[in-house]
């Protein structure tokens, strides 16, 4: 397992032989990766290659028939997403998961009471005033500070993946988990949103963890990308590695004729 | 009712947040004073013992709709079982006055304190299902409830009702004994637990509970417990419903079945459904609304249920949403409460 | 509460006989209008909560027929037909316009038609209590059974109600119609993707459930009282017995209700006040335990 970075002895977050089968048929078979800290990884694969899938385990909607996933040191398989969440992951959906009728600055704020355990409070008025100063500078890392008294439900669809984004981001997670960020997008916008993210992660030292079907973007900006197909991890490595390997090509394309003599 | 203007905050700017939400505070506060004030004024200015009756009535199933639509409204949960509560705090509160010796406080904690327990222990059980599962179940306790007040004569008169009248010892200088005491004394319970209720959902918990209504695994994602916070609803509004129940009971001089009936839940919902699910005033709204027409029809016909159903199917299939969505349209704030 | 008295019954053979068919009567019945109400569910995804009053209207029309004309079957065909008529005008008109919204909008739209149609019910017929009697057709002695006695309406009643039983479940898994039906409840989109249309489907659903409700009341009206408001309690135990068998399943509907029934009958000897009470616990014990009901798919979780 080749690690940039020198000699990060223990991976930010490690998944070790996860395997999840659906009425017999393996959705994630076998997988083993490391994530070391600060990294930029790329999950891609044809459809139905148990990207999702992958990430459902990790995050802990869903639980592994066997394997391990370890967050920072700490064994997470069995806790529920909310305990992971609270541990640090942090996720975006294909589909933006907002809160449709409260507003941009609202939800981050919202959203930003649950670390400091003050979900529940009964006793004090809503804002906390401790949330608006970090929910202010989401915005403005993402780019929605003009947008702070929009409700979420009136966004526009980029915006509220970047919103989605956003309430990921909010809880300063160790392991930032997207998934597919720029679907559904025009070029202009998925040009800005992966600058967006790519931003994310030079500022934050964020360890991040993005599904793409873009290939443009994956190649652009991943330092390492995982090809999974059939639920297996078929290839890892570097850009370049990738884009050379046969059976990646092989994998998205079809099987190639044989082109040299 | 707090506005939220257009106008954003700059990030950092905390002594202007606190100001925000100082005022916001400090208007339900004055709207409340000012609500006060206007109803213990009202028999002075008009002296009718009916209006009187009415007011007690409204302030009765004010604070029973506003409790439900903590459930509906802000916790998107679809209790059909709510008239559970209502009955609950109805004859716990008629027999801990009949059957004990204590002073009307005390009842009344002591009722609270039932509700709070049936809430629990009913709460427990139904917030894991999902939707139609969850209002069949209410409904299912609900009419539990019901059926062990009709069969339990020797405790509750059974479907006769709790007869003999309550006691009404004076407290604090309070005779209920007496139609305007009782009357002021009604207006005030029902201010003070709609500003409760108001203070909860504008709390932090109350937009925790606004997240799991629009998505309850988002909200998950967020470390958020869903089922603690439902459950923390259910029995906010179970002990609210449960007040709504006391204050009817004193007002009728006891409790009846038709308090834990399904039909009760029904009415409650129809009040959410006229008054506006979306505003925290709404539900009180429909509370008039709802006893106003119902008053009036009875008094030109007897077929009170044709003119009610129509009337509510023009809102449900016509207007859609209720009359202080209206309002709130007209004064230019599309905001969910 | 009188347990003695349930264990005196027990022992009198006679006591069994009557109570049994008691029991398969109100089962019968509940079969029928649940039926109805689990299929709209399972094809539809709709709680027709006016289910009761379309079984009132059954008996009503029923009544009025048999009045009017002295023919049973007459009756029959009124409050059956009658009532799948009034319950397909209701489906395209109301019904239709509340299929997307949440549950709230449902209840409401049905809950104002059960005011409604009480009122309506009383205006047209009356308030007091009307009763049809046992038609001429079956004025014969009891008939003997094992031991006791059953009147031969009775069991006209119970047979008619298998043989309704047992052509639906032909219908729905042996016909083309059947799996057609089926197909669109699974999975409409797709259903309507491969040409059928999916809203005659749902028409027809709608309006076969209300049928069995109409002919329920029919059936009833000899031997229950027709009054307005006698859609409440069908309606509560209809539901009771569709979320134990399962919603969707018509054969668990079948179980339910027979299960019910029998509690029912046997209950009211021992402990008469708490029956209802029984049910409901039965009823949560279902959703806690099982939510998807004895014979059903989904899940409730």
């Amino acid at each position: 397992m080749s690690a940039a970075g020198g000699g990060a002895a223990v991976p930010m977050l490690r998944v070790e032989r996860l395997r999840k089968s659906f009425g017999g048929v393996a959705a994630t078979a076998d997988v083993s990766i490391d994530f070391p800290a600060g990294s930029l990884t790329a999950i891609i694969g044809p459809n139905g290659a148990g990207k999702t899938t992958f990430f459902n385990l990790v995050a802990g909607s869903i639980k592994p028939d066997s394997g391990r996933v370890v967050l920072d040191g700490e064994d997470i398989v069995g806790c529920s997403s909310a305990d992971i969440a609270a541990k640090g992951i942090g996720r975006a959906f294909q589909v933006a998961r907002l809160f449709a009728s409260l507003s941009v600055e609202e939800s981050l704020m919202a959203a930003l009471m649950s670390p400091a355990g003050r979900s529940a409070d009964m006793a004090h008025r809503f804002p906390l005033h401790e949330t608006r100063q970090r929910a202010g500078v989401v915005m403005e890392q993402l780019g929605l500070q003009g947008k702070a008294a929009t409700l979420s439900g009136n966004l526009s669809h980029g915006d509220q993946k970047l919103l989605d984004v956003a309430l990921a981001l909010v809880l300063e997670p160790k392991v930032l988990m997207l998934d597919e960020p720029t679907a559904g997008m025009g070029p202009e916008e998925r040009h800005q949103m992966i600058e967006t993210v790519h931003r994310l992660w030079r500022e934050g030292g964020l360890t991040l963890v993005f599904i793409e079907h873009d290939m443009d973007i994956v190649f652009r900006i991943a330092e390492t990308i995982n090809v999974l197909s059939y639920g297996r991890l078929l290839a890892r490595g570097t850009p370049d590695e990738i884009r050379n390997n046969p059976e990646v090509i092989e994998a998205y394309l079809g099987p190639q004729a044989e082109e040299h003599a | 009712m707090s506005a939220r203007g257009d106008a954003m905050s700059t990030p950092g700017a905390s002594p202007r947040g606190r100001v925000r939400r100082a005022a916001s505070s400090g208007r339900d506060l004055l709207v409340a004073a000012a609500g006060l004030a206007v109803l213990v004024v009202l028999p002075f200015v008009f002296s009718s013992p009916l209006l009187l009756d009415f007011m007690i009535r409204l302030a009765a199933f004010a604070i029973y709709a506003t409790s439900l639509n903590i459930l509906i409204g802000y916790g998107g949960m679809v209790s059909f079982g709510h008239g559970m509560f209502f009955g609950a705090g109805a004859y716990s509160f008629a027999l801990l006055m009949q059957k004990t010796g204590v002073s009307i406080p005390v009842a009344i904690v002591g009722s609270v304190a039932y509700c709070a327990v049936l809430a629990l222990v009913v709460g427990v059980i139904c917030v894991r299902l999902k939707e139609i599962y969850f209002s069949f179940l209410t409904l299912a306790f609900q009419m539990l409830v019901h059926s062990v007040i009709i069969s339990w004569v020797t405790l509750t008169g059974g479907d006769q009702g709790l007869t003999g009248g309550i006691p009404r010892p004076p407290f604090l200088g309070i005779d209920l004994g007496e139609p305007r005491p009782m009357y002021w004394f009604a207006a005030t319970v029902a201010v003070l637990c709609l500003l409760a209720m108001r203070h909860l959902m504008q709390s932090p918990f109350g937009y925790t509970l606004r997240m799991v209504r629009d998505n309850a695994e988002r909200a998950q994602f967020l470390g958020i417990q869903v089922a603690r916070i439902r459950l923390a609803a259910f029995v906010i509004a179970g002990c609210f419903g449960g007040i709504g129940g006391m204050l009817m009971a004193l007002f009728v001089s006891g409790a009846f079945p038709e308090f834990a009936y399904w039909t009760t839940s029904g009415e409650a919902v129809f009040m959410i459904l006229m008054g506006g699910a979306a505003r925290f005033l709404g539900p009180a709204t429909g509370a008039v609304m709802l006893l106003l027409l119902s008053d009036l029809i009875t008094r030109f016909t007897e077929f009170h249920g044709i003119v009610l159903g129509v009337t509510v199917l023009v809102f449900a299939l016509v207007f859609r949403r209720g009359v202080t969505d209206f309002i709130a349209q007209a004064l230019g704030r599309s905001r969910a409460a | 509460m009188d347990p003695s008295a349930l264990a005196s019954c027990f022992a009198s053979l006679s006591c069994v006989v009557t109570q049994t068919t008691s029991g398969l009567i109100i089962g019968a019945l509940l079969f029928l209008v649940a039926a109805g109400l689990t299929l709209i569910f399972g094809v539809l995804g709709v709680v027709n909560f006016t289910h009761g009053s379309f079984y009132m209207l059954g008996a009503y029309f029923a009544y009025s027929a048999y009045v009017a004309s002295g023919s049973f079957a007459l009756a029959i065909a009124a409050g059956a037909l009658g009532v799948a008529a009034f319950g397909l005008v209701f489906e395209r008109v109301f019904m239709r316009r509340v299929y997307g919204s949440d549950v709230l909008m449902q209840l409401l739209v049905c809950y104002a038609f059960i005011l409604i149609l009480d009122d309506v019910v009383k205006m047209v017929w009356g308030p007091e209590f009307k009763s049809m009697g046992v038609p001429d057709a079956f004025r014969m002695p009891p008939v003997s059974v094992a031991g006791g006695v059953v009147p031969a309406f009775y069991l006209f009643l119970i047979g008619a109600t298998a043989v309704i039983a047992l052509a639906l479940w032909v219908v729905l898994v042996k016909t083309r119609l059947g799996k057609v039906v089926r197909a669109a409840a699974i999975n409409p989109q797709m259903t309507s993707a491969l040409g059928v249309n999916t809203g005659a489907i749902y028409g027809a659903v709608f309006a076969v459930g209300s049928l069995l409700a109409g002919l329920a009341g029919a059936l009833a009206a000899p031997v229950r009282s027709v009054a307005p408001g006698m859609g409440f309690s069908i309606l509560i135990e209809s539901f009771i017995v569709t979320v134990i068998g399962g919603m969707g399943s018509v054969s668990g509907a079948l179980v339910g209700a027979l299960l019910i029934g029998l509690v029912r009958s046997f209950g009211s000897i021992g402990f008469p006040l708490f029956v209802e009470g029984i049910m409901f616990l039965a009823m949560a014990v279902i959703l806690v335990v099982k939510p998807s009901g004895l014979l059903g798919r989904e899940a409730a979780r």
